[in-house]
């Protein structure tokens, strides 16, 4: 990265020099021509000169018309040719053009060179200062369980607890570690999405296959939350998607979910799906704390947490990001849509429908 | 002080973390309550009387900054200690110019936590002691007249003042040594415990804004006296 830079800075200082260099050489020229020909004129006024004295002098107007055939003898009196004026006059503006025409040529082409290297600067600069906030945001994710396991084990130490109050601080130690690895995991996730490297396959999947795998997953963690999560999804409906994306979407937005059930201590999380022309759209609806309409569209932005405290929750807000960048590469689409706070919410994902299914 | 002592108000929006904080202030005998947010923090603080603040820099909607400048707006001089996962001093900065007495950032020590708890109940609690009777809860002086308890000042020009507790603290310190000189470091850490400003230059700023607020002529003051070298100088009656 740096060793570029330096190249795009040098390659730009050099294009900055030839400006000022065909600068330069284009005035230079231009006088040049404009010199010459005056050069020229003043031979031509000698010339002039020399064929009138012989004129006075007497010498034949025939034999000065011979001598010097670029000036015009007539009636006694030497002049320059008019066609000899009119050439000169030629030469010089032919000149100036031919000048004018390349120099811009020039000018343009160098100041296109000028404006590719800086639009790359600029780029550059644009990608280093969101790591910087990547990097910024993402140390701060990781301060807060950290502190929560620093301060548990600290209170471990300090305060010796009865033992069942030493578990109630090991399990807090150990969701704390739970999230830090969550978070490690979706950091790397999404750090690939950004770079757009995730080596995405599509091929037609079996959508009822998929959820069901992940609802199996989560089931036992719904249970202890009191939730009861129903799907019930056609098995003809197939999906055009990599398979560990699909796994991923629906393991975030039935995360997100869940965490939007905690604050509210039980609900439900019913999942459907229907064909819609040459889609299919998968629809998760939950009873959850749901949220501001003004907020929908900050949902699936990185580092967006709408579930605050009071929930036993611990989101990294990459969750939905994911999720979009990841419908994004599916060429799908993916939306949220919430009556408002407390009124739970409805997702819907929308992907390409295999070709080969059947209606 | 209630039998549950000093109250705290604990604005955190992270559970484990807000859980782990409040156990431990209760187990040091404070009396705690709980705040997820800003707007949460904000409609709970009027009317209650809380000894501390302790509150989290990125809360979900308003942030730890803008609910202490709030708070300040408001005529609230309750003291705030910030937690916050930044660190850098550009934020420690803008922590204290929003009002805020101390600053921790995460992960910190429980140990730590507890100490910068008890030193700034222990400071604001020395204010109020040293201000609670009709005698000491106004001072007089060239014209000025200052109310301790409720952070109002008269000057000797007619002007009605808003004091921030900073300038009262410091302003209660000098005079509680009434004509006696009053190192800048003893000002730093009676009123803001030892390690939260970067330097004692601090102090100059406010004794300037001392100045400013109560002396005739500042740049010539007879009652904010400078010690060259050591600190300052407090004068009742006027010298120079």
């Amino acid at each position: 990265m740096k060793s570029t830079r330096v190249f795009q800075l040098t390659t730009l200082a050099l294009v900055l020099v030839s400006v000022v260099q065909v600068g330069w050489w284009l005035f230079d020229q231009r006088s040049y021509a404009r010199e010459s020909v005056a050069a020229a004129r003043t031979a031509y006024a000698e010339q002039t000169a020399a064929a009138q004295a012989l004129l006075d002098a007497g010498t034949a107007p025939e034999r000065v018309q011979a001598l010097l055939p670029k000036i015009l003898v007539s009636g006694g009196r030497a002049a320059l040719a008019p066609a000899v004026d009119a050439a000169l006059a030629n030469e010089e503006a032919g000149r100036q053009r031919q000048y004018a025409w390349e120099g811009s040529f020039f000018l343009v082409a160098l100041g296109l060179c000028i404006a590719v290297i800086a639009r790359a600067l600029r780029a550059e600069q644009r990608v280093l200062e969101e790591q910087d906030s990547f990097l910024a945001l993402v140390s701060h994710q990781f301060k807060t369980p950290l502190a929560s396991l620093q301060l548990s084990l600290e209170t471990l130490a300090l305060r010796t607890p009865p033992p069942e109050r030493a578990r109630v601080l090991t399990d807090r130690m150990l969701a704390d570690l739970a999230r830090m690895e969550l978070m490690v995991t979706q950091i790397l996730e999404s750090a690939r999405l950004e770079r757009g490297r995730a080596h995405f396959r599509p091929e037609a999947l079996q959508l009822a296959a998929a959820v069901s795998r992940v609802v199996a997953q989560l089931e036992e963690r719904a249970r202890s939350a009191r939730v009861a999560i129903t799907s019930s999804i056609d098995p003809q409906l197939h999906v055009m998607s990599d398979p560990l994306a699909l796994d991923v979407v629906v393991r975030n937005v039935l995360e997100n979910a869940l965490a939007a059930l905690a604050p509210v201590g039980s609900g439900s999380v019913a999942i459907s799906a229907r064909a819609l022309g040459s889609e299919v759209e998968l629809e998760v609806r939950d009873s959850g704390v749901g949220f501001a309409a003004a907020d929908g569209a900050r949902l699936f932005e990185k580092f967006t947490r709408l579930h605050p405290g009071g929930s036993n929750y611990y989101g990294t807000g990459l969750g939905l990001f994911i999720v979009r960048r990841l419908m994004e590469l599916a060429h799908g689409r993916v939306s949220a849509e919430s009556e408002g706070q407390g009124r739970g919410a409805r997702f819907v994902l929308a992907w390409p429908a295999s070709q080969g299914q059947r209606p | 002080m209630s039998a549950g002592g000093p109250r705290i108000l604990v604005v955190e929006d992270d559970p484990h973390l807000a859980a782990g904080v409040i156990e431990n202030l209760r187990a040091e005998g404070y009396e705690v309550s709980a705040a997820a947010d800003g707007e949460q923090a904000l409609a709970s603080l009027p009317g209650t009387s809380c000894a501390l603040v302790v509150l989290d820099v990125m809360l979900p909607g308003i942030d730890g900054f803008a609910v202490c400048r709030t708070l300040r707006e408001q005529g609230n001089n309750t003291p705030v200690l910030f937690l916050t996962a930044r660190g850098d001093p550009a934020d420690r900065v803008r922590g204290l110019e929003s009002g805020g007495d101390d600053y921790l950032a995460k992960p910190f020590h429980l140990q730590e936590l507890l100490l910068r708890v008890r030193a700034i109940i222990r400071r604001r609690d020395w204010y109020h002691s040293v201000s609670d009777t009709a005698a000491t809860a106004v001072l007089a002086f060239g014209g000025n007249e200052v109310d301790f308890r409720a952070f109002r000042a008269r000057s000797w020009n007619g002007e009605s003042q808003e004091l921030t507790e900073k300038e009262a603290m410091i302003l209660k310190v000098l005079a509680e040594h009434g004509g006696e000189i009053v190192s800048r470091e003893d000002l730093l850490e009676k009123v803001w415990g030892y390690d939260v400003f970067p330097s004692t230059r601090t102090v100059d700023n406010f004794i300037l804004r001392l100045r400013k607020r109560f002396e005739r002529d500042p740049a010539d003051p007879k009652h904010f006296l400078t010690v060259w070298g050591v600190g300052y100088r407090f004068l009742k009656d006027g010298g120079s």
